[in-house]
């Protein structure tokens, strides 16, 4: 028991924020989404989600990719298979601890 | 937590319910069209081969098509999202439900076959709870419970009003029908009414 409460000081900090966590939560679900599907979704401001995506990118749990549908840029998000591993690791720890 | 948010916003526009509300309304319509048409006439078999044939055709293509809808004209309003395809559990599930289906049908026949039972009472009650759980489980909002939870209970007042099984058919589905599409066309229209946030 005390092991597990120990693990939770060594938890994945990007992930550990709720706004990211939601974020990567919702991504594992999917298998890509745009970051207008992510804006409705989480209710995160725009200015706020595009700089936890950018945390979440330059750590390698998201994959950004920019392109176009029509006229409409479509800003698609999709979770890395690191990042997979380290929610599936994050899981593991909080549900053995708590 | 999460297939549940994106459960959430998949039913947000409105337009599953809608598509829904359509499918349910044309099976009543058809279930009633066979009850007022006499059994050898032509209209009656076009209406059960239609049933038959033309209903699972709109429940595999309502999904795609919704999607469609959404892309061609309201992708600015509810985003992009790609599904996951479909896994063995929920593939799993889903053989299950068909086989339970297909079970409470050999029952009633048999039912019907060896008189034991009034089978038409049993069907009816039996579609009335099915799609009023399946409505409550896959909706996840308060809106699709109280439509699961009307669905169960039309279904079982109507399998003991003494209705025959088409008629039942026909008010069941054009209750349930008309309820999802006045609730769907409701949250439509409110969701369009919302002011559309462009640039990123």
């Amino acid at each position: 028991m005390s092991t597990n409460i120990q693990q939770l000081a060594e938890v994945d900090r990007i992930i550990h924020e709720p706004a990211r966590l939601m974020v990567v939560a919702l991504l594992a679900a999917v298998k890509e989404a745009d970051f207008q599907y992510l804006h409705q979704s989480t209710r995160l401001t725009k200015g706020n989600l595009s700089v936890h995506l950018s945390k979440l990118e330059e750590a390698g749990y998201v994959a950004i990719e920019k392109t176009f549908r029509g006229k409409y840029p479509l800003t698609m998000c999709r979770l890395t298979e690191r990042g997979r591993e380290v929610l599936d690791g994050y899981r593991r720890v909080i549900k053995a601890a708590l | 937590m999460a297939k549940r948010l994106i459960q959430r916003a998949h039913n947000r526009d409105g337009l599953p319910e809608i598509a829904v509300g359509l499918i349910f309304l044309f099976v009543g319509a058809l279930s009633f069209a066979q009850a007022l048409l006499p059994r050898e006439s032509t209209g009656f078999m076009a209406a059960v081969l239609v049933l038959a044939l033309v209903t699972p055709v709109l429940c595999i293509g309502a999904p795609q098509a919704l999607k469609w809808v959404r892309r061609r004209y309201l992708i600015e309003r509810v985003g992009y999202v790609e599904s996951k395809p479909i896994g063995a559990k929920r593939m799993g599930m889903g053989i299950g439900l068909a086989v339970a289906v297909a079970v409470v049908a050999a029952v009633a026949l048999f039912g019907a076959v060896t008189r034991f039972a009034q089978p038409d009472r049993w069907v009816l009650a039996g579609t009335g709870l099915l799609g009023g759980a399946l409505a409550v489980l896959s909706g996840q909002l308060p809106r699709f419970v109280v439509g699961g939870v009307l669905m169960a209970v039309m279904g079982a007042v109507i399998a003991f009003s003494g209705v025959s099984l088409q008629i039942g058919f026909a008010m069941l589905f054009g209750f349930t029908g008309l309820l999802a599409l006045v609730s769907g066309g409701v949250v439509f229209f409110r969701f369009m009414r919302q002011p559309a946030e462009s640039g990123e």
